[in-house]
């Protein structure tokens, strides 16, 4: 075979791939992303008279787009995606705690005592936890393809433009923070698009910021124990300090660290479409199934680890070494500052390590009174804990990727060194100054 | 002499009115033939400015660069194959929107593009502001506003066209984003284009591009090799 008839194999097999994803050939896709392209660009250079032919499209933007109520408006999109996700996935999330539990019983019971303890403890307790999550995660990705598909991600972005020009970015880095709520990889490949050398190292430094799919199920964990009946409000919140802090840096970053100025772009703005459920399922299937094997690969082993040096009595020495640096933010337990050592090889192993650390605590109610009454966590400690999840340093995935797409160390070591430092300062602000009102 | 002289091609779509800022342009100085091998007719024309002297290619008027007319085929052919050092896009003012369709498309080949902002008058008088500032910067392309039928602009555009060849005047052009899903095929194809480039000198990532879109004139082009 030719190497140019390889080229046109591996053409059809892309070809195969978008259409399976979009229903739609390439050459839709293309031609869409063309006058999409122009549709932006007219929006931001052409004023017409008030015309009596307006499309749907046209009048779903001139409430979408206005001015006053584009943020507002995206915001509580924002918020009722949570709302929606956590409503719908709390009986689910139950049902598969009921199950871990039926099975952990007679899992601890297994001699000899070390295999039942690995078992009960390792696996069930530690990976079980993680995977008892994937309803929210199928849930909020559902939610996140739809907006996208429906075109309405390109307007969020859109509308943040012109916030974002005043901090010195332009919307396409916006984008790429979008992206960041799924996972920080791709959007931290997306900035690919940006351009401008400067916008796009501050767009890859603060995309970690935004709160990612896999950092979801430590929050639902203790939104789950500790605010029973405002676990959507807290996990928005969660989001919000993740979006404001990415937008904050990036302006801060802007003016001191690469200044400059800042390439301006047309933003697309594809026509409204009705999303399909082939291209929904597509995209919720590939981001799922990276949780889902990481829960098998990376999480099993880290919970192993942490298992067996808790089993011959090296993890507590370790975590009481760790622990008293994050004292002034509530949470200097050795349980916690082993969580988020863990935590670096993928976000989800906090909640592993947990489960592994009290085992037996399934479900929100179990682990509410472990964290409680071992540790003496109050809600303000299990928030200024989840703020420390949200912020501090990327996991080893997202690292690589930084230090691939910036080709150098020192911004990945900076990455490390500025969110550890954001996250502590956030952490034990918000620890502090509740415990003055509380 | 040789190194004061220029090619430019005039592209735009019928009705632009690219024939008559053709005529501004040239005046008596044409001669029509024909395209190489294909029976569509070809205007050439020549002027001097400025002590330059420009050789003008009036392309076919087309509103697209696929490969289902010929018309199109022959317009691309030239910008890819000849390389002139200036591409002048007429642009129909009063019709933006849909003029600037072909414009993305000559942007997207990595031409240093023009833009002759043509029938500002008819814009205007239907009561639309165009931002040709921002348009020009969002575009990468100096911007002309033109009413060639008053033969309004016709310098102007001369001396952007010699210092955008001149290089005195950024033409940088811009980079369209196909989205997520089509990107990460586009790069694959880029890869495998650039390790092993099919003949012309054909941008990789065009070419990755018009594969996807199933342009059977490049897919033969790619056999070809």
């Amino acid at each position: 075979m030719s190497p140019h008839e390889d080229i046109l194999r591996v053409r059809d097999e892309s070809l195969e791939h978008l259409r399976k994803v979009h229903g739609d050939d390439a050459e839709t896709l293309i031609a869409d992303a063309r006058y999409g392209f122009i549709s932006g660009l007219m929006k931001d250079v052409l004023t017409k008279p008030a015309v009596a032919r307006v499309t749907a499209t046209d009048r779903i933007d001139g409430f979408v787009l206005n001015r006053w109520l584009g943020i507002p408006l995206f915001l509580l999109i924002l918020y009722a995606v949570f709302q929606f996700t956590f409503a719908v996935s709390a009986p689910l999330i139950d049902l598969i705690n009921t199950g871990l539990d039926k099975l952990a019983a007679p899992a601890a019971g297994i001699t000899p005592g070390w295999l039942g303890s690995l078992l009960a403890d390792g696996i069930i307790g530690g990976v079980g936890a993680v995977l008892a999550f994937i309803p929210i995660i199928l849930l909020l990705y559902i939610a996140l393809s739809i907006l996208e598909d429906t075109g309405y991600l390109a307007r969020a972005a859109f509308v943040m433009d012109r916030l974002m020009h005043k901090i010195g970015l332009h919307g396409r880095s916006f984008v790429s923070l979008i992206l960041g709520f799924g996972c920080s990889v791709p959007a931290v490949m997306s900035a690919r698009t940006i351009e401008n050398p400067s916008d796009r190292l501050v767009t890859i430094l603060v995309t970690p910021l935004m709160s990612c799919g896999a950092r979801l199920p430590v929050y639902a964990l203790l939104a789950g124990a500790f605010f029973t009946a405002y676990q959507g409000l807290v996990v928005f919140a969660m989001y919000a300090i993740g979006v404001v802090l990415a937008i904050l840096l990036a302006w801060l970053f802007r003016k001191r660290l690469v200044p400059g100025e800042s390439g301006h772009f047309v933003m697309e703005l594809p026509p409204y479409r009705l999303p399909t459920i082939t291209s929904v399922a597509a995209h919720v299937w590939e981001r799922s199934w990276a949780f889902i094997s990481r829960a098998g690969s990376i999480i099993f082993v880290a919970v192993l680890v942490i298992w067996a040096m808790n089993y011959f009595g090296v993890l507590e020495s370790i975590g009481r070494a760790v622990a008293p640096v994050f004292g002034p933010a509530g949470f200097g337990q050795w349980q916690p500052a082993i969580a988020m050592i863990f935590g670096v090889l993928a976000k989800e192993t906090v909640v592993g390590t947990f489960g592994t650390l009290f085992a037996g605590a399934e479900g929100s109610s179990g682990f509410a009174a472990a964290l409680s009454g071992q540790l003496g966590w109050t809600p303000l400690v299990a928030f200024a804990f989840m703020t420390m999840i949200l912020l501090y340093i990327p996991c080893v995935a997202t690292l690589g990727i930084i230090k691939k797409e910036t080709g150098s160390w020192k911004w990945t070591v900076f990455t490390i060194a500025y969110t550890f430092v954001l996250g502590w300062t956030v952490a034990t602000l918000i620890y502090q100054i509740g415990r003055l009102f509380i | 002499m040789t190194e004061k002289s220029i090619t430019i091609a005039l592209a735009g779509n019928p009705n632009s009115g690219k024939t008559t800022v053709f005529n501004n342009l040239t005046g008596a100085r044409q001669h029509v033939g024909n395209w190489p091998g294909v029976t569509v007719e070809k205007k050439e024309g020549h002027l001097t400015f400025r002590g330059w002297r420009i050789h003008v290619v009036d392309l076919p008027g087309v509103y697209s660069l696929t490969a289902y007319s010929l018309d199109e085929v022959v317009a691309r052919d030239f910008i890819v194959d000849e390389r002139p050092d200036v591409v002048v896009d007429v642009v129909d003012a009063s019709n933006l929107e849909r003029n600037v369709y072909l414009t993305v498309q000559l942007l997207e080949m990595g031409a240093r593009v023009v833009i002759a902002l043509n029938m500002m008058d008819v814009a205007e008088s239907r009561g639309y502001h165009i931002d040709t500032a921002e348009l020009a910067h969002l575009l990468g392309a100096p911007v002309v506003p033109m009413i060639a039928a008053r033969n309004q602009g016709t310098e102007d555009l001369l001396a952007t066209v010699l210092e955008v060849a001149a290089g005195n005047r950024p033409a940088e052009g811009m980079t369209l984003s196909y989205g997520r899903d089509v990107e990460q095929e586009i790069v694959k194809l880029e890869k495998l284009l650039a390790a092993r480039p099919p003949a012309g000198s054909y941008p990789p990532r065009w070419l990755a591009v018009k594969l996807l879109e199933d342009d059977k004139e490049i897919i033969k082009k790619v056999r070809q090799v």
